[in-house]
């Protein structure tokens, strides 16, 4: 027998974990309801846990629903029976494993944290932290020029000619003397501060 | 002065789409694409049903019309068909004919109804018109469409002679359907 592979183990933990979700018989709940495990509930508090534990279950005849929120009959129907083993001293696993006997993992709003499950649970996260890593590396990457530029003018470099300088070119020069002139009265740029005592 | 700094700029450059990130994205969103195509015609609600090779949920239910409840407990050693069903719901009436004459030809199982979400006097009108050969059970708070996991109507549960749930048939049952499944609820209680 060879060694498998890294590879392989991980192909056979995925497909365990996708046959598991084929198989709710194996994994899922007991066949029956043991004896309650909490509290017998009355009034207010029963109201309130009705509704917790309802907004924890899918309407089987909705869409995307949970059977706290549906009008259905088959949703009143269901909190009722939600109500009524609140009442009895179930507790919320107890109830919820009662119901994905009938429907299986479809009944739970929220899938339990395990096997391919795993992957709507952590799925989004690793997408958002990849992309921000993504977000991070380019950004990191498109910076250094940005800095070198004005560690280049601080090292006295210029990176962009002065307002008084000249280009080189005699011609050019001119011109932009003539520019300035015409724009500021003065042809050295900027009239030198202050204007009001200059002649 | 002429606009043209793109031409001159750098006319040796690359493509604008950068193929490493085209790679990258087609490497995401085309197994995503072809995912949601292959699921296209699938309804989200067909889902294996776990019941099936599992004890059947026991139910002891009033028959429209009146009489003494019929509990499935006291039909051990006999296939059972169960069938969920209403007035309202069109698939209902197309295997209606087809369900009373099975049940006329394989006496040696008992057939139920069990009446979804629906009202006694409507059911009995029905049943009274189209005429019925087995009983239809009232399950007043639905406890038995949950316990068998109904989604919706008809659904037909096929019961071995031990109680077991060989199958589940989701939509209008055909004569040679019922036959198949009822083969394999009596291949059950051996």
């Amino acid at each position: 027998m060879s060694r498998p592979s890294a590879a392989w183990v991980a192909v056979l933990a995925i497909a365990s974990a996708a046959a598991a979700q084929d198989r709710p018989t194996r994994s899922g709940p007991p066949a029956a309801l043991d004896a309650p495990r909490g509290t017998p509930l009355s009034g207010a508090t029963l109201d309130a846990r009705t509704e917790e534990v309802g907004s924890l279950l899918r309407c089987p005849v909705c869409q995307g629903l949970s059977v706290a929120d549906s009008p259905s009959t088959m949703a009143r129907n269901m909190k009722a029976e939600v109500r009524e083993k609140l009442a009895a001293g179930y507790d919320q696993e107890q109830i919820i494993a009662h119901f994905e006997r009938s429907y299986g993992e479809f009944v739970r709003l929220e899938p339990r944290m395990r096997g391919v499950n795993l992957l709507v649970w952590l799925g989004p996260l690793a997408v958002l932290l990849g992309g921000g890593a993504i977000v991070a590396w380019l950004l990191k990457r498109s910076r250094p020029p940005a800095e070198s530029d004005q560690a280049a003018e601080r090292a006295g470099a210029p990176f962009l000619p002065s307002r008084d300088a000249l280009p080189d070119d005699a011609r050019l020069a001119a011109a932009v003397r003539r520019v300035r002139e015409l724009a500021y009265g003065w042809p050295g740029g900027i009239p030198p501060k202050p204007p009001a005592t200059s002649p | 002065m002429m606009p043209t700094p793109a031409s001159s700029a750098s006319p040796t450059r690359a493509p604008r789409v950068n193929r490493k990130v085209l790679v990258a994205g087609l490497v995401v969103v085309v197994p995503l694409i072809a995912i949601l195509l292959l699921n296209l015609g699938r309804d989200p609600h067909s889902i294996r049903s776990p019941l099936i090779g599992r004890p059947a949920p026991p139910f002891s239910l009033a028959p429209v019309g009146g009489g003494s409840p019929i509990s499935l407990e006291s039909l051990r050693g006999r296939p059972v068909v169960v069938n969920f069903w209403a007035t309202w719901c069109v698939p209902c009436f197309e295997e209606h004919a087809a369900l009373v004459a099975a049940a006329r030809t394989f006496k040696e199982a008992q057939f139920l109804g069990i009446v979804y979400e629906d009202d006694e006097a409507r059911t009995k009108a029905f049943l009274a018109e189209r005429g019925g050969a087995y009983p239809s059970l009232m399950d007043a708070e639905g406890k038995t469409a949950i316990a068998y996991g109904v989604f919706g109507v008809p659904e037909t549960f096929f019961i071995d002679g031990q109680g077991r749930i060989v199958d589940k048939f989701v939509g209008p049952l055909s004569r040679g359907a019922i036959a198949e499944l009822l083969g394999k609820a009596k291949g059950g209680a051996r």
